[in-house]
């Protein structure tokens, strides 16, 4: 999904190229970040995109009900896309292991993205490293079978968002080894502590080797629409430093 | 087969080996000598015990009529393992071990053997219904706990 992401992204920094395929959906993206970061506004906003493209309904699965609709650009939010969003709230562990067993006995057309907001919470309970393995992988098998059942010509994309403590212990780390081997694609969303009051996270989109780690700031005003501007583009600018982030603003 | 857009791939050298295999097996219905010594030299210990996997037709393929596919392996202690070929998946403790945890990207033998039984179509099939299939991998989550 890393592609539909990015899509996103751009569209709302309105630096589109304009040459996208939108049938290229991109590998299975992990979104990852801390409370507060974003990340189900942005599956969100991914799942009105996939909505608005017409290849196929989204499944958006969630333990607990979204209190109230994560802001979006308001041009996204209408009604004919929003009903092509199939929520989804596996209350246990158990059940979201039932859920992707059983997506193939469904009938009707394949979606054409899968979403999973807070695989943490999942992970959370009590779950060892084989299982949390299994679970990667019936995610991507999942997708999989979806993508055979769209047609030869389109794929089923996959996102996934992990959420990520601040202080990192342990337990994060390896489910995140793990994780990382499934998901070549990982979008990271980092607040902005520079300035707090406005609520500004950077999201560094990495791609998974087939293009280069694109960035963008994205903000959340207290009232109205998440708002995307790119940040800087890595790979292509030969003056641009390679290596750690730099710091400040661009 | 084991290429394509899939989300998790096999290192370039295992996929274009499989991909002279096939070809070289369509022409003359056996792996030929050079393919058993890249392969060989690619997995070592693993090669072997894989082909024999695959002589000993312990590779099944599973599936229903939705579509979705299963391989499950019978492996050399009796017990069955359970792969899945879209992300290179085995249920396998050396697949935990060596690829998930020492992030090695090689394949284990079960894994292996569901590739060359794919090249030489030496899988044995198997068809369930949807809900059977269901079953299969619900089993798998109950065992791992």
């Amino acid at each position: 999904m890393a592609e539909t992401l990015r899509r996103v992204l751009s569209r709302g920094s309105a630096a589109c190229s304009g040459e996208e395929n939108a049938a290229d959906v991109g590998p299975p993206l992990l979104l990852l970040g801390a409370p507060g970061s974003g990340k189900t506004a942005l599956l969100f906003a991914a799942a009105l995109e996939a909505a608005g493209e017409g290849r196929g309904p989204v499944v958006f699965l969630t333990r607990t009900p979204l209190q109230r609709l994560p802001c979006g650009t308001r041009a996204a939010l209408d009604p004919m896309r929003l009903q092509k969003i199939r929520f989804q709230y596996p209350p246990s562990t158990r059940e979201l292991f039932r859920f992707l067993c059983s997506a193939h006995e469904s009938s009707g057309p394949a979606p054409s993205l899968l979403l999973l907001d807070g695989l943490e919470e999942y992970l959370a309970e009590d779950t060892g490293p084989d299982e949390s393995s299994y679970l990667a992988a019936l995610l991507l098998d999942t997708a999989a079978h979806f993508s055979d059942r769209i047609g030869p010509d389109r794929d089923c994309g996959l996102a996934v968002a992990f959420q990520t403590q601040e202080e990192p212990d342990s337990g994060d780390s390896l489910h995140l080894a793990l994780l990382q081997r499934y998901f070549p694609a990982r979008c990271w969303l980092q607040p902005d502590a520079s300035d707090p009051g406005e609520h500004r996270i950077r999201a560094c989109l990495e791609p998974g080797g087939l293009g280069p780690r694109t960035e963008w700031w994205v903000t959340f005003p207290p009232r109205g629409e998440m708002t995307v501007t790119p940040w800087h583009t890595r790979a292509g600018d030969p003056s641009s430093d390679k290596g750690s982030r730099s710091e400040g603003h661009p | 087969m084991p290429c394509g857009a899939m989300a998790v791939a096999l290192p370039a050298v295992v996929e274009e080996l499989l991909n002279e295999m096939a070809a070289a097996v369509q022409e003359s219905a056996r792996i030929p000598d050079e393919h058993l010594l890249s392969l060989k030299f690619v997995f070592g210990s693993s090669a072997i015990q894989a082909l024999d996997l695959v002589d000993r037709r312990s590779v099944t393929l599973i599936s229903s009529p939705s579509g979705r596919r299963v391989y499950q392996v019978l492996g050399s202690s009796g017990k069955t393992y359970l792969c899945l070929a879209s992300c290179h998946y085995c249920s396998c403790p050396a697949f935990a071990f060596s690829v998930l945890r020492k992030s090695d990207s090689l394949l284990c033998k079960h894994l292996l053997a569901v590739y060359l039984s794919q090249v030489t179509r030496t899988c044995q099939q198997l068809s369930v219904s949807d809900k059977q299939l269901t079953d299969i991998l619900l089993t798998e989550k109950r065992q791992e706990t």
